[in-house]
């Protein structure tokens, strides 16, 4: 019987490792192709789609299920030519979506498409997963309940031990209290002697300062001297907002467009290349991308609340992917703020000096809010002024001759130089 | 060489009235009292320590408190969809039209905020009036009806609808007439949807009439040619015009237009050419075209038709009975004929009487000029004015009567301006159902059932057609700010149709007005107007039966002779009353009497001695069995025995602004031969009481300094430098400052006072682009009018060949009819070496290095040291925070009238010198585009906003170190003179003299 066990075993045992082996084996091969489409979905796939909900074009969750794999490649590879060919269910697929076309793919091998298949088969799994898991927002939402019981019972305990410490302290205050009763004579000895001591020191000490004209004189010139050098500079500073970062309605972070993704200035900002405004981009400009790009990645598959914002301000429902008809305009609060009787034009700045945004706004690339980097004052425009260069490549600038027989003879021509710093330039 | 010629800005100055004496020695209106607190008692009176302890601590602590608010926060709103057209901080211009001139209206972020003339329009390309650069404070008017209104109460649309249709199938079940009463409607558009009514309603008519009625020339040029037309004018083209009273660069007809061709003749260019008109006027009131002339002769009403009739004779050498007796009218009536038949061809003569007989015989005259397809074009007609007054009549009859079911009045408002306003009211009683158009509750529309509000122009799709053949589009440039509806839209709705006014009028366009012009309707949008007119007018001669026609003259002057006569007549600023809610145009100084906020009586100085009235006398003037009580202004040039006074005032439910401002003097006229007519036989007395006027010329005083250089044609021909009297070619110079450099631009100004008619439509555009507050009667009495332009009039007299030049001399003076008026427009000259700059302590006002006198209001705290140092007096001082107090609630203290401010010119505050400052925010958008498209500032880049608003191209402003632009052309001239030179200020702004192509004996 042994035997007959240990060869069953022994049997069994080949067997479950080879076939512990051939999963391991396909598993791997599936895991290789996975990895490789992952990186070509991203890549390729997700300006248009998404495995779990509606984009431009079709959630693919169940796809693998709708249609077989060599169907799918002849359609990834060139959906066209598929409907071309008058294939039933292509033709449905594309009058279901407006006859928008996908674009071919003919670059891709077929592996690599299987490769993307399977990856959004893993993905479809993990996310099936996460919802039997979740089983819905069900346990989720018990999870949290739990989470808050434990958080009333964690406050509970440190209620109770706070009170086991007061009663402890007051113990030993009571304690050292009958100490201090007892010994009460010593103490007021000790005291008095004390004091006596230093009394003396303190009282020599002022007395000698008092006698020293020269250095009362002195230290009160000092006294002076701070209370003016702090006044001086606490009123050039009233009106003046260096680093005011006010709460926006939106919490918009420059880092993560213009740092991160390096979104040009001038995609939102456009106005500060041709008029006086910079003007902070409409809402549509947001929605050039956001319609998409929804930040889901780093809220658990759901929309960014920030994003969320957006969507509610152009009234734009991102489940039917329709725009309502009731928006509301986002009033963000301005930062930099000028006074009315100042003249400050960005284009001039911007597009005919050729400066360059982080000279004034400092590096907004990295604010995750921004905030007011330069003083704004009119100290601060002039001294630019009267450094800065004039880019006198400039065809208008031909017209200042004399300044540019200075240029000719290695002056540098600067802002200040052609009227830069005349009151009427700003101030009209 | 100095002229000897006297100048003076008022008779106050002129007479040295003590008043005038003493004011002219003050700067200031209210004097400081310095003297009060320095005197004896001021040193001695003793301000008890702990009184003085508790001002100076509730002062520390007021200060501190109010010190202590946190600054604002300010919130930053862009839009969630953006037009792709808008570029916040980027203006739009959009091409439109008002009162069938082609114009570009401004906007910023959607309002517009100002109007300018197209340039490359048809009709009046050079220029606006003052009520289209004014017209855009109308839109944000705070007097308009939001809601259309029911029995004086605000209602849906829809509800309005039901019972105006109910009612007008009511009106045509009973077979009542339904009437439209209108002003004249020129555009196609309306017509058309009026069409739509008539189609659906048959018994529905058209009632043109305008307030100032042109139907006498209607009815002279149906009888005389066949043609029930006003003709439209080319004065381009004459070399000798003869006004009869009509007021043709000013409120006749299209006076600016006029105002460009006419001065195409006159100014620096055609000077240049050794050419000039002449001009010839004839009239009682002293008319802005009068103050203009070369040779001005004051007529009574009455004797209007005579001197035409002796016209007529002197140019045909017949003897037709009823010629003028006037010794004056008469030698210049020889010497004009002669001038005329002389220049056959290039003659012509206009005449503003609204009399078919006078206009029949001005048309025989003009068919012996040849003037008809040379000058007068009735092929290419106006269609300004088509009102009749003979129509509205047989309405009033109709509607009396019972005949008349539904009266719908549209831009009409005859219970105020009609003349019998009480026939009026009973008319509108007897009609069923009645509703007016109108954008307020004005005088009619406040007595009818229904308002069916309309928006502003700047809201609407419409268009327009001035003159034959020319078609001019308007369309909006901002939504409909009030629950309003166009009228043509209200029509079809009426009518029963369902298309909207942008798509009717689209059509109405594609199908009948630019059918065969292979232009589309996007092209049209674009350029704002299309032309169909002929190249010019062909040739008519007039038929008319001239014995019979002055017979008629002779027997209707009967009616309106006698010792006293009046002269109605429309106000260059006010025009007919309509534009009376618009703050700018009630402060726009009067071009001569420089009244503003009023309308008066002006009497010739001479007769008011007569009748015992001085300076700030108030009269009662009778006419018609009517009389009206109003301030008397001293009038020089005022022919003896007439009493002119301007219509248009008085409104009395127009809004905050324009209520109870004058007296209305339309019930002063009459209906003389089945026409309205502006001349009465009057009665002047004096009333009890006095009135100080808020005249805006005597503020300041010249003492008696040389500033007006004026020639004649005939000196000029044989010296352009003559009378010119510039002090460097006679002084040497001494320079104590050092020469400022201006390397890049040298911004100058040439202001050509042969060219300048003093219209004041660059007054109110300088107003519009520099927010320049409005400041109300009370404060241009305290002489605190804000305007940075100024249009200074100068009279000088000349009798009997004897010049006036010594002020002892004008008490021989025997009447003061013999006026000439010189027009100067006066601003900051940016001295390069400017006495304001040097006495500011605080160098809020400093010179730049393009040549300009900067001012710097947020450093200025308002010593006034500059205003007193100003030898031209153009600073004027804010007393007030004038858009943010409640006690100039006229105007713009409320935030929706605060959206016609610019937003590139800061809104100046209380206790802040200001000035012109050569609109520097226009100098600089212009120099900017030019860096931004990588070019040289081209001449023309930049144009004043009072440039661009003058028609007569007075103004010219460029750069001086280019010496190909045109104003550096026009300082060469040798007619330039400066101002004050002789102070050696160096202002930058040049005048050229004055030229008059008088007679020479």
């Amino acid at each position: 019987m042994r035997n007959i066990s240990s060869v069953l075993g022994r049997f069994a045992k080949s067997i479950s490792v080879s076939l512990v082996l051939l999963f391991a084996v396909t598993m791997s091969s599936n895991a290789q192709d996975a990895k490789e489409g992952a990186a070509l979905f991203k890549a390729n796939c997700t300006a248009c789609h998404k495995v779990d909900r509606k984009m431009t074009g079709p959630a693919l969750a169940g796809m693998s299920e709708r249609h077989s794999e060599e169907w799918l490649v002849k359609w990834i590879k060139n959906s066209g030519a598929l409907i071309a060919s008058g294939d039933p269910v292509a033709n449905q697929i594309f009058e279901e979506w407006n006859k928008v076309a996908m674009p071919a793919f003919t670059q891709f091998s077929d592996d690599q498409i299987k490769g993307i298949i399977a990856y959004v088969k893993e993905e479809e799994a993990k996310a099936a997963a996460k919802s039997a898991g979740g089983d819905g927002a069900g346990s989720g939402a018990a999870a949290s309940s739990d989470a808050n019981t434990l958080m009333i019972i964690g406050v509970a305990a440190i209620l109770l031990l706070a009170i086991g410490v007061i009663v402890i302290l007051s113990r030993v205050i009571r304690t050292l209290e009958k100490v201090i009763a007892n010994n009460a004579a010593a103490i007021e000895a000790a005291k008095a002697r004390n004091e006596a001591h230093e009394e003396s020191g303190k009282v020599k000490f002022a007395q000698k300062f008092l006698k020293n004209k020269k250095l009362v004189g002195f230290t009160a010139l000092m006294v002076v001297a701070l209370l003016a050098v702090l006044g001086w500079q606490t009123m050039w500073n009233v009106g003046v907002h260096t680093g005011y970062k006010p709460v926006q309605p939106i919490k918009f972070s420059h880092q993560v467009h213009a740092g991160v993704n390096q979104i040009d200035c001038q995609y939102c900002h456009g106005g500060a290349y041709k008029s006086k405004n910079a003007s902070i981009p409409s809402a549509n400009v947001c929605m050039n991308c956001h319609n998409t790009v929804t930040a889901a990645d780093h809220y658990d598959g759901e929309t960014s609340p920030e994003i969320m914002k957006l969507y509610r301000a152009v009234d734009w429902n991102p489940d039917t992917r329709e725009y309502g008809n009731n928006p509301r305009p986002i009033e963000w609060v301005r930062i930099h703020n000028l006074p009315d009787f100042a003249y400050f034009n960005h284009s001039q700045h911007v597009s005919v000096a050729g400066l360059e945004c982080q000279t004034c706004h400092g590096p907004i690339e990295s604010m995750e809010e921004v905030y007011q980097y330069s003083p704004l004052t009119m100290k601060w425009c002039v001294d630019c002024h009267r450094t800065t260069e004039v880019n006198a490549d400039n065809k208008y600038y031909d017209q200042l001759i004399e300044a540019h027989e200075k240029l000719k003879k290695g002056e540098k021509m600067t802002a200040a130089m052609i009227g830069g710093l005349e009151c009427g330039k700003c101030h009209y | 060489m100095d002229s000897n010629k006297k100048y003076w800005k008022g008779l106050e100055e002129l007479n040295q009235t003590p008043a005038f004496v003493k004011e002219s020695k003050s700067e200031f209106a209210e004097p400081i009292p310095v003297e009060d607190v320095l005197n004896e008692a001021g040193l001695s009176t003793r301000t008890p320590r702990r009184d003085f302890l508790k001002a100076l601590g509730f002062g520390l602590g007021a200060v501190t408190l109010a010190a202590c608010n946190r600054t604002p926060v300010h919130k930053a709103v862009p839009y969630v969809i953006k037009p792709e057209e808008i570029t916040p901080g980027i203006p739009n211009y959009y091409a439109s039209s008002f009162n069938g001139q082609s114009i570009l209206v401004k906007t910023r972020e959607g309002r517009p905020i100002f109007i300018e003339p197209n340039p490359n329009g048809v009709g009046l390309t050079q220029g606006t009036d003052a009520t289209t650069v004014a017209s855009v404070l109308d839109l944000y008017d705070m007097s308009k009806l939001q809601n259309p209104q029911l029995d004086g109460k605000d209602v849906e649309w829809s509800k309005l609808d039901s019972t105006v249709i109910a009612a007008l199938n009511k009106a045509a079940q009973a077979g009542k007439q339904i009437a439209i009463v209108s002003t004249t409607v020129n555009s196609p558009s309306t017509l058309a949807s009026i069409a739509k009514l008539t189609d659906k309603y048959p018994t529905t008519s058209l009632v043109q009439v305008d307030a100032v009625s042109y139907s006498g020339i209607i009815e002279a040029n149906k009888n005389s040619f066949g043609k029930a037309v006003v003709p439209s004018y080319n004065f381009g083209k004459a070399q000798v015009v003869v006004s009869v009273a009509a007021d043709f660069l000013g409120s006749w007809l299209s006076g600016e237009e006029h105002s460009q061709d006419f001065i195409k003749n006159r100014d620096y260019k055609s000077l240049k050419n050794g050419k000039m008109s002449r001009h010839i006027q004839f009239e009682s009131g002293l008319s802005m075209t009068g103050s203009n002339a070369d040779v001005r002769i004051a007529i009574k009403p009455s004797e209007e038709g005579a001197v035409l009739i002796s016209l007529y004779n002197e140019i045909t050498g017949q003897s037709v009975a009823g010629g003028t007796t006037n010794a004056k009218a008469q030698t210049a009536i020889k010497l004009v004929a002669k001038e005329l038949v002389a220049s056959k061809g290039a003659a012509v003569v206009v005449a503003g009487a609204n009399d078919v007989n006078i206009q029949s015989l001005v048309n025989a005259i003009n068919t012996q000029l040849g003037a008809y397809g040379a000058i007068i074009d009735l092929d290419n007609y106006s269609k300004q004015y088509q009102g009749s007054d003979s129509t509205f009549q047989q309405f009033l009859t109709a509607a009396k009567g019972g005949q008349v079911g539904v009266a719908l009045f549209l831009n009409s408002n005859p219970v105020y301006n009609y003349f019998n306003s009480a026939d009026v009211e009973e008319a509108i009683k007897k009609v069923d159902f009645t509703l007016s158009f109108a954008d307020r509750k004005d005088e009619t529309a406040s007595l009818l059932k229904a308002i069916a509000p309309v928006p502003n122009y700047l809201e609407s799709w419409g268009d327009a057609s001035a003159k034959e053949g020319v078609y001019t589009v308007v369309q909006p440039t901002i939504n409909p700010i009030y629950n309003t509806r166009q009228a043509e839209q209200s029509f079809l709705v009426w009518a029963g149709e369902t298309t909207n006014i942008y798509d009717f009028v689209r059509q109405n366009w594609e199908t009948n007005i630019l059918a065969g012009t292979g232009k589309s309707w996007k092209e049209v949008l674009q350029a704002g107007y299309i032309s169909k007119a002929t190249a010019a007018g062909s040739a008519y001669s007039a038929n008319v039966d001239v014995a019979s026609v002055a017979a008629a003259i002779v027997a209707d002057a009967k009616k309106i002779a006698g010792e006293v006569e009046l002269k109605l007549y429309e106000s260059t600023t006010l025009r007919d009353g309509r534009y009376a809610n618009n703050a700018y145009l009630q402060e726009l100084p009067d071009p001569v009497s420089k009244v503003t906020w009023d309308n008066y009586a002006a009497i010739n100085p001479k007769f008011a001695e007569q009748l015992g009235l001085g300076e700030n006398g108030k009269v009662t003037v009778e006419a018609n069995g009517k009389s009206i009580e109003l301030p008397v202004v001293l009038q020089p040039g005022q022919a003896m025995g007439t009493v002119s006074v301007a219509v248009g005032y008085g409104r009395t439910s127009v809004g905050k602004a324009g209520d109870n401002v004058g007296k209305n003097a339309y019930p002063l006229a009459s209906l003389i031969n089945g026409t309205v007519q502006f001349a009465a036989k009057a009665s002047v007395s004096k009333a009890s009481g006095t009135y100080e006027l808020a005249q805006t010329q005597t503020h300041h005083t010249i003492e008696g300094r040389n500033i007006i250089r004026e020639t004649t044609f005939a000196k000029y021909q044989k010296d352009p430098n003559s009378e010119s009297g510039r002090f460097a070619d006679s002084h040497k110079t001494y320079d104590l400052w050092n020469k400022y450099e201006q390397p890049g631009h040298k911004w100058v100004m040439a202001i050509d006072l042969n060219a300048c008619t003093g219209c004041g439509s660059c007054i109110v555009a300088c107003n519009v682009e520099n927010n320049i507050p409005v400041v109300g009667r009370d404060e241009v009495r305290r002489r605190r009018e804000m305007h940075w332009l100024r249009i200074d009039r100068y009279y000088t007299i000349e009798e009997n060949g004897n010049k006036y030049s010594k002020e002892n001399d004008i008490a021989n003076v025997q009447d003061f009819e013999n006026v000439t008026v010189v027009h100067q427009p006066m601003l900051c000259q940016h001295c390069e070496h400017a006495p304001c700059e040097t006495v500011c302590p605080v160098l809020a006002t400093v010179h730049s290095s393009e040549g300009l006198n900067h001012m710097a209001y947020n450093r200025c705290f308002g010593t006034r040291y500059c205003a007193n140092n100003c030898p031209y007096k153009v600073r004027r001082f804010n007393w007030f925070n004038y858009w943010n107090d409640s006690r100039f609630d006229n105007y713009l203290n409320n935030e929706f009238t605060q959206l016609v401010l610019n937003p590139d010119v800061t809104t100046r505050s209380r206790g802040v010198m200001e000035k012109c400052s050569m609109c520097i925010q226009r100098i600089q958008a212009g120099k900017l585009t030019a860096k931004m498209e990588n070019r040289k500032l081209v001449d023309g880049d930049v144009k004043m906003a009072c440039q661009a608003a003058c028609s007569a191209n007075a103004i010219i402003f460029g750069d001086a170190n280019d010496p190909e632009s045109e104003v550096s052309k026009a300082l060469r001239n040798e007619r330039v003179y400066y101002v004050l030179e002789e102070i050696n200020v160096q202002p930058n702004i040049g005048y050229m003299t004055k030229v008059r192509n008088t007679f020479e004996a």
